[in-house]
């Protein structure tokens, strides 16, 4: 199930805070990129933005997750030149992808609220 | 024009009720133990210690930078009646609150961290969305008071506000500081979100997990700390007091290690409380398992002032495991909220008679504010008796809701409910205490040495409705400010090592046979499920006179059977069992709530009552509760070394 593996995903992380603050903060939006990424194309049926990585399968160790995260990049610079990863919409850096989500007031992500 | 009362400073009138309803002055009792002969001991608990530490009197002043060389020595003794533990300094709570307390007093001396499970098991962790702060040139202090104080329906302290929205920017730099990273802008400064109620962009988060992100930095700052030592899997029973004169002091904490089974007394010379909030009152909560309002039950039990008890911030539409298909094999601990946004992208609500009902109660419809929104649910569940009302998001385009709620869908999904076909299944669910353990403005309360953040305080911040993100900012802020007072406490008290003996111990239930603990267990498991059904009926979002009298006469009737059914089996006063302690914790925050609730004879923010359905000018007051005197209450209502000696 895409939340079950996403969430797996995010605590693997999470409890492995030296791969969140690897080097300098230019890994952390990646790396919650990458996440974010992971999820999107596998849940929605349509999702605009192109990405090959997606649809590779899910990397088995931290390590090899690690070197896709840094290819990924390096992809991106290529495809994209010089753009960073910025959401137009919310003008953030890394952040999470989709509708703002304070958008109906609560803190909601993918529906589920939060905080209120 | 903000009228606001001022928390512990007398020159005011209060409302004053004893949870009994009665009005009376400060307990008084005769203590079963001689304190003063502990208080003129040669041999202080501070010149001890000194001359142990001589040799390493000159590393005190080095800054806390040295990772692996401990600067206090932690004295621990065990003897045959038990294990006692020294700190200079106790937290009782490892979320937010109590770390960034422990991080701070560990420059000056030992700190215990005491927490329930593990250390990360705590509201703060499931917090998702974010920090408020006044972090923008564009926004002040001033606009995230007003936003404060107008959630709060003029209920707030105006000083806590002020001081929270000045010193809130700053905990949030130290935050980042100590190693928690958000979100942050193309500009490479932070990015700040705008949620309901907040009239600036102000909330600071960290992708959709701050609270996950908040905890694991500091976490690991506590862990990775030399004077901050983690006690996980301890379940603190009871505070450790004593009276001089009017003054109650508190010493330390009694506590259950829960996988060795047994009592550790913790001894200390300041106290944070820091143990969250009491959800488990009611059936459905956002809250986890560990949630059962043990903090706010110690204090009242050690004769703390408590406060607001009656504003209880519910949701009005969270899953309801009851009208899923496939029930989960285990109860959810911790509800699964669904968003405004659904109603917002055109979700309807219906009662199980498939009615539209919303449009009956506000012109607006599903879109009607959310507490009206609440309140409607709440009507028609007590109307019809029935569990839950539907949530119906069907009529939409099918790619439509799965790209927009994929949460919901697959969580649904997981036990047998299509939500592109079929209505979601919701119920309200309980979230956040506003009310807690009454505290000044710097997290102090009326007894010596102990000291309260996070959401078992009740400052006078959120006033009768919390505003969104406001939480773990009060946390952080009051965590701090209770520093000072809590090193001038330690650096003054003459807790001498003694001191051990002054109370009881509790015990374990080793004279019990299997049979009748297991009895017991089960009792307990179905009064704990009976005490949650009252609550919902009776304490929930639409509130009456008649309802709330009822509530106080169910629950009193089922405390003493419960108390009863436990004595009749051989239950002794001092025994303790997790189960148990959580009980009278639960029962004991069920009735702070309700008789904090008939006290206010108007409706404010999160207390709805029909029979006096407005805003009153004259209750414009927070409700306090003084502790009432130990000669009739229930053994839930004594601290456990404060049993009589006959029953």
């Amino acid at each position: 199930m895409t939340s079950t593996s996403f969430s797996r995903l995010l605590s693997t992380t999470a409890s492995n805070p030296t791969l969140l603050r690897t080097g300098s903060q230019h890994l952390t939006p990646s790396l919650s990129n990458s996440l974010t990424r992971l999820l999107f194309s596998t849940s929605a049926t349509q999702h605009h933005k192109e990405n090959p990585v997606s649809e590779q399968s899910q990397p088995q160790s931290l390590h090899n997750e690690n070197q896709q995260i840094q290819k990924e990049e390096q992809q991106e610079e290529e495809d994209d030149g010089d753009e960073i990863d910025l959401n137009k919409e919310t003008g953030e850096v890394g952040g999470p992808k989709g509708p703002e989500p304070t958008r109906y007031g609560d803190w909601e992500r993918n529906g589920r609220c939060s905080d209120f | 024009m903000t009228t606001c009362i001022p928390a512990g400073r007398g020159t005011l009138h209060y409302r004053v009720t004893d949870y009994k309803g009665r009005s009376c002055s400060k307990g008084a009792w005769v203590s079963d133990v001689s304190i003063k002969s502990y208080l003129q001991k040669d041999l202080s608990w501070s010149k001890r210690v000194s001359k142990v530490l001589q040799i390493h009197r000159s590393e005190f002043s080095v800054p806390a930078l040295c990772k692996n060389r401990k600067l206090f020595k932690v004295i621990s003794s065990s003897k045959k009646d038990g294990t006692t533990k020294y700190f200079d300094f106790a937290v009782i709570g490892s979320g937010i609150a109590g770390l960034r307390y422990a991080l701070e007093v560990a420059k000056y001396g030992t700190v215990a961290v005491i927490t329930k499970a593990e250390p990360h098991e705590c509201n703060t962790n499931y917090a998702q969305g974010g920090v408020s702060a006044v972090l923008h040139p564009s926004d002040s202090v001033e606009s995230h008071m007003k936003d404060t104080i107008v959630a709060g329906a003029y209920l707030c302290d105006e000083e806590s506000v002020r001081v929270v929205c000045t010193e809130g920017p700053d905990r949030v730099r130290e935050l980042i500081a100590m190693g928690a990273s958000f979100d942050h802008g193309e500009d490479g400064n932070l990015h700040l979100a705008r949620e309901g109620g907040h009239s600036h962009n102000r909330i600071v988060h960290a992708a959709d997990m701050t609270g996950k992100e908040i905890e694991r930095a500091l976490l690991k700052e506590a862990i990775n700390n030399p004077n901050i030592f983690v006690f996980e899997h301890h379940f603190a029973i009871d505070l450790l007091t004593s009276q001089d004169g009017s003054d109650i002091t508190c010493l330390g904490v009694d506590t259950l290690n829960t996988v060795t089974l047994e009592v550790v007394r913790f001894l200390s010379k300041a106290t944070l409380l820091a143990s969250g909030g009491a959800g488990h009152i009611y059936p459905k909560t956002t809250n986890p398992l560990v949630a059962t309002g043990d903090g706010i039950a110690m204090a009242h039990r050690a004769q703390a002032v408590i406060s607001n008890m009656e504003f209880v911030q519910f949701h009005p539409t969270a899953l309801a495991d009851e009208g899923l298909p496939i029930k989960p094999s285990k109860p959810r601990d911790n509800a699964f909220l669904i968003s405004e946004a659904v109603r917002g992208d055109g979700g309807i609500l219906y009662n199980l008679a498939m009615e539209r009902f919303m449009p009956s109660y506000d012109e607006r419809a599903e879109l009607a504010p959310r507490d009206v929104v609440a309140r409607s649910i709440d009507d028609q569940l007590k109307k019809r008796d029935e569990k839950y009302v539907f949530l119906d998001i069907s009529h939409k385009p099918k790619n439509e809701i799965l790209s927009h709620f994929p949460n919901i869908a697959s969580m649904c999904l997981q036990y047998g409910l299509d939500i592109t076909r079929n209505p979601i299944p919701v119920v309200p669910a309980a979230h956040y205490m506003c009310g807690g353990v009454h505290a000044g403005l710097q997290g102090e309360t009326n007894v010596k040495g102990l000291y309260v953040a996070g959401e078992v305080a009740c400052t006078g911040l959120h006033g009768a409705n919390r505003l969104a993100s406001n939480s773990l900012l009060e946390a952080l802020v009051f965590a701090r400010r209770a520093i000072q007072p809590s090193v001038d406490q330690m650096k003054n008290s003459s807790l001498d090592l003694n001191a051990s003996n002054l109370w009881p111990r509790p015990t374990l239930p080793l004279s019990l046979g299997s049979n009748a603990k297991a009895k017991i267990l089960s009792a307990t498991q179905e009064l704990r499920k009976e005490l949650q059904t009252i609550m919902f009926y009776y304490v929930g979002i639409v509130r009456s006179t008649m309802r709330l009298e009822t509530a106080e006469k169910k629950i009193g009737n089922l405390e003493a059977k419960w108390e009863e059914y436990l004595f009749r089996h051989g239950w002794k006063p001092t025994m303790v069992v997790p189960e148990i302690c959580e009980m009278r914790n639960l029962f004991c925050c069920a009735k702070l709530v309700v008789s904090s609730a008939l006290s206010r004879h108007e409706s404010r923010g999160l207390h709805y009552t029909v029979d006096f359905p407005h805003l009153e000018e004259s209750e414009r007051l927070p409700t306090i509760i003084f502790p009432s005197s130990p000669l009739n209450s229930t053994w839930s209502s004594r601290q456990l070394q404060k049993q009589p000696m006959y029953q």
